[in-house]
């Protein structure tokens, strides 16, 4: 993130000036007896203390922020932004220079996953920025403006409110570069908010520069996790794989074995008297299966993030939809289906847990998946959640007719050979998902 | 402080003839009773009064070559897992200077993911290629190490929320001494 300040050289009016109170000739010698007003100033006045009370009423009415008073160059613990989100109040500037109006209010509410603006007033949404696909944040002082500047990345999915943007501040970059003889020019887009102040403009350019930091060291993170991962299976022998194409041979990488796995999962904090999770599958305690033990530790943490973030973002109705779509999908159900399903589970605010289906879908889907997710605007490799789940292929060999969706090649031997990966991996979606349902009702239960 | 045993064995031979039984006794005593050393240093600074962190310096020296810290065997794929383990050990040595930088911390941290995974590669191409009798004893001194590995990327977690850079060290000295000790092995 880097920060411009720059200032015009203009002269030093305040964009808003205060209009004088109205004031009518005084020729008329009865307006000037006490008591005695002029019924259209009677009128006018009424109209404009009718209007200042609405406004005033507006602003009283008005939801307090979700926010945090920071002084620089204090810094606000990541879970807040992380877990959490904040709020500070703008005002979303449509183009420069602007009058801008109590109309033109709006919050921007940040957390580590994207910046949200929407109307102060009626509180529909005007955008939504992924935080990958902010390029930079710039705080721009014109006068006695003070402008947060986000340039963002051009990106087919955004709101016509967002090309709408796009193509008034499109205009503005590409003119000034052209001028000065500079070759191609990149269109991007400009967010544009007016803060009330140099303090308020800074905390809201330290804040957003928090995020970046808690992305990128999530992702740093998380890349060590991945490189300790591929390193820890080891591949020790050729195996050939019955499969469609029978010809295929391929290392059978050897997954670690595991400790006795408890998926249990910590109690969520209580919220509006719903009493909290407790989530927690044992293995059978005639000890592991030989498959369930060859299982990386590391897989099943995969697994276990992944419920672990769920439980955070769905709400328990969600989570019992979850697994009906998932129990379709093993059941036979379209991997299109099961796609679009869950996308409109999880709406556009939460479209980024497909994400972390990625090591749970068979290789035989997993290209419909990769374009399913390249269409509704989730890419790869961005973002910290995506880097949490998204980087991960399945260790399985790519020639396993072992699928989750319950489909086995005819005539495949599979079923004398000892159970690969795909099949435990699919035995454990199939018990998580029970789980989750049988959760979801017990949850019902404890409510009612 | 950052002399590689060699030197100081040098040292010793050069400088006195009463300080190389000293060596040889530290060293055998150190070598039979684990952690002997490192609590006589400690208390040697202790009484000196000494503002060294030993643990620090300690990582920092991570990064010299040591002969008991690498592989005998001359075949070049443990020539090269000498080299990658060298590669690691360096990288790790690094960590007290750059963590008070955090991008160039985040740099150092993807560079000890690359080589983690380099050295955990060439194991792996070394049981590929040496079908051996006790594989699955080696395979667990390798998930040792993974454990150890997987440790230290929970530790950076803990250190990006508490700021307790100590405990990095710790943990980057116990997967340095999980390197040392297991390398042999395999």
């Amino acid at each position: 993130m880097h920060s411009n300040c720059r200032q015009r050289g203009r002269n030093q009016n305040s964009p808003r000036e205060i209009p004088p109170q109205t004031d009518f000739p005084t020729g008329c010698p009865m307006e000037n007896e006490p008591g005695i007003v002029s019924p259209f100033k009677r009128v006018f006045l009424k109209g404009e203390k009718s209007r200042d009370k609405k406004a005033h009423e507006k602003v009283t009415e008005r939801r307090p922020l979700h926010t945090v008073v920071l002084s620089l160059p204090e810094r606000v613990e990541p879970d807040r932004l992380l877990s959490d989100y904040i709020e500070k109040e703008v005002k979303r500037a449509h183009q420069l220079p602007g009058h801008l109006t109590q109309e033109h209010d709006a919050v921007i509410s940040l957390s580590a996953y994207n910046v949200k603006l929407a109307w102060r007033d009626g509180e529909d949404t005007i955008l939504r920025v992924p935080i990958h696909d902010i390029a930079a944040v710039s705080y721009v002082r014109d006068d006695a403006s003070h402008l947060v500047v986000l340039k963002t990345a051009q990106d087919p999915g955004i709101s016509p409110s967002q090309s709408l943007c796009a193509e008034s501040s499109r205009g503005l970059t590409t003119g000034s570069l052209s001028e000065s003889g500079v070759g191609p020019v990149e269109a991007c887009c400009l967010v544009i908010l007016a803060a009330e102040s140099k303090v308020a403009a800074e905390e809201l350019c330290s804040l957003l520069g928090q995020v970046f930091q808690i992305v990128y060291t999530e992702s740093t993170i998380d890349f060590l996790d991945r490189a300790i991962f591929d390193g820890a299976s080891t591949p020790t022998h050729h195996l050939s794989l019955h499969s469609d194409d029978s010809s295929t041979k391929v290392d059978m990488k050897e997954p670690y074995e595991t400790e006795a796995s408890t998926f249990s999962f910590p109690e969520c904090a209580h919220a509006g008297g719903v009493s909290p999770l407790s989530f927690c599958m044992q293995t059978a305690p005639h000890a592991k299966t030989v498959s369930e033990s060859e299982l990386s530790a590391t897989a099943a943490e995969l697994l276990q993030d992944y419920m672990l973030t769920l439980r955070t973002k769905l709400s328990s109705q969600e989570i019992q939809q979850f697994a009906a779509l998932l129990h379709e999908y093993r059941d036979g159900a379209s991997v299109h289906e099961f796609c679009i399903n869950l996308r409109q589970l999880y709406g556009d605010s939460r479209k980024f847990l497909l994400l972390g289906l990625r090591p749970f879908i068979p290789e035989k889907d997993s290209q419909h998946f990769e374009n399913f997710l390249e269409t509704i605007g989730v890419k790869d490799g961005r973002g910290i959640i995506t880097d949490s789940f998204g980087r991960y292929r399945r260790a399985t060999s790519s020639t396993s007719t072992s699928t989750s969706n319950g489909n086995r090649a005819a005539g495949s031997s599979d079923d004398q050979s000892a159970p690969s990966e795909g099949d435990e991996w699919d035995r454990m979606i199939s018990d998580i998902s029970n789980d989750i349902e049988a959760l979801g009702c017990s949850m019902d239960q404890d409510s009612a | 402080m950052r002399m590689t045993m060699e030197e100081m064995k040098n040292e010793a031979e050069t400088t006195s003839m009463v300080s190389m039984p000293l060596y040889a006794v530290m060293y055998s005593a150190g070598k039979e009773n684990p952690g002997l050393t490192q609590d006589i240093i400690m208390k040697i600074l202790e009484e000196k009064s000494v503002e060294v962190n030993f643990t620090e310096s300690l990582l920092q020296m991570a990064a010299d070559d040591v002969e008991e810290y690498m592989t005998e065997q001359p075949e070049p794929e443990f020539q090269d897992l000498n080299k990658k383990a060298q590669a690691l050990r360096q990288i790790l040595s690094k960590i007290p200077d750059e963590i008070k930088d955090r991008v160039r911390f985040l740099q150092t941290i993807k560079d000890i993911a690359g080589a983690i995974k380099e050295l955990l590669d060439t194991v792996n191409n070394v049981f590929k290629k040496y079908q051996y009798q006790d594989l699955r004893a080696r395979e667990h001194q390798k998930k040792e190490f993974v454990k150890y590995s997987k440790s230290f990327s929970n530790t950076l977690k803990t250190y990006f929320k508490d700021g307790k850079a100590i405990n990095v060290f710790i943990s980057a000295n116990q997967l340095i001494y999980q390197l040392i000790h297991q390398l042999p092995a395999w």
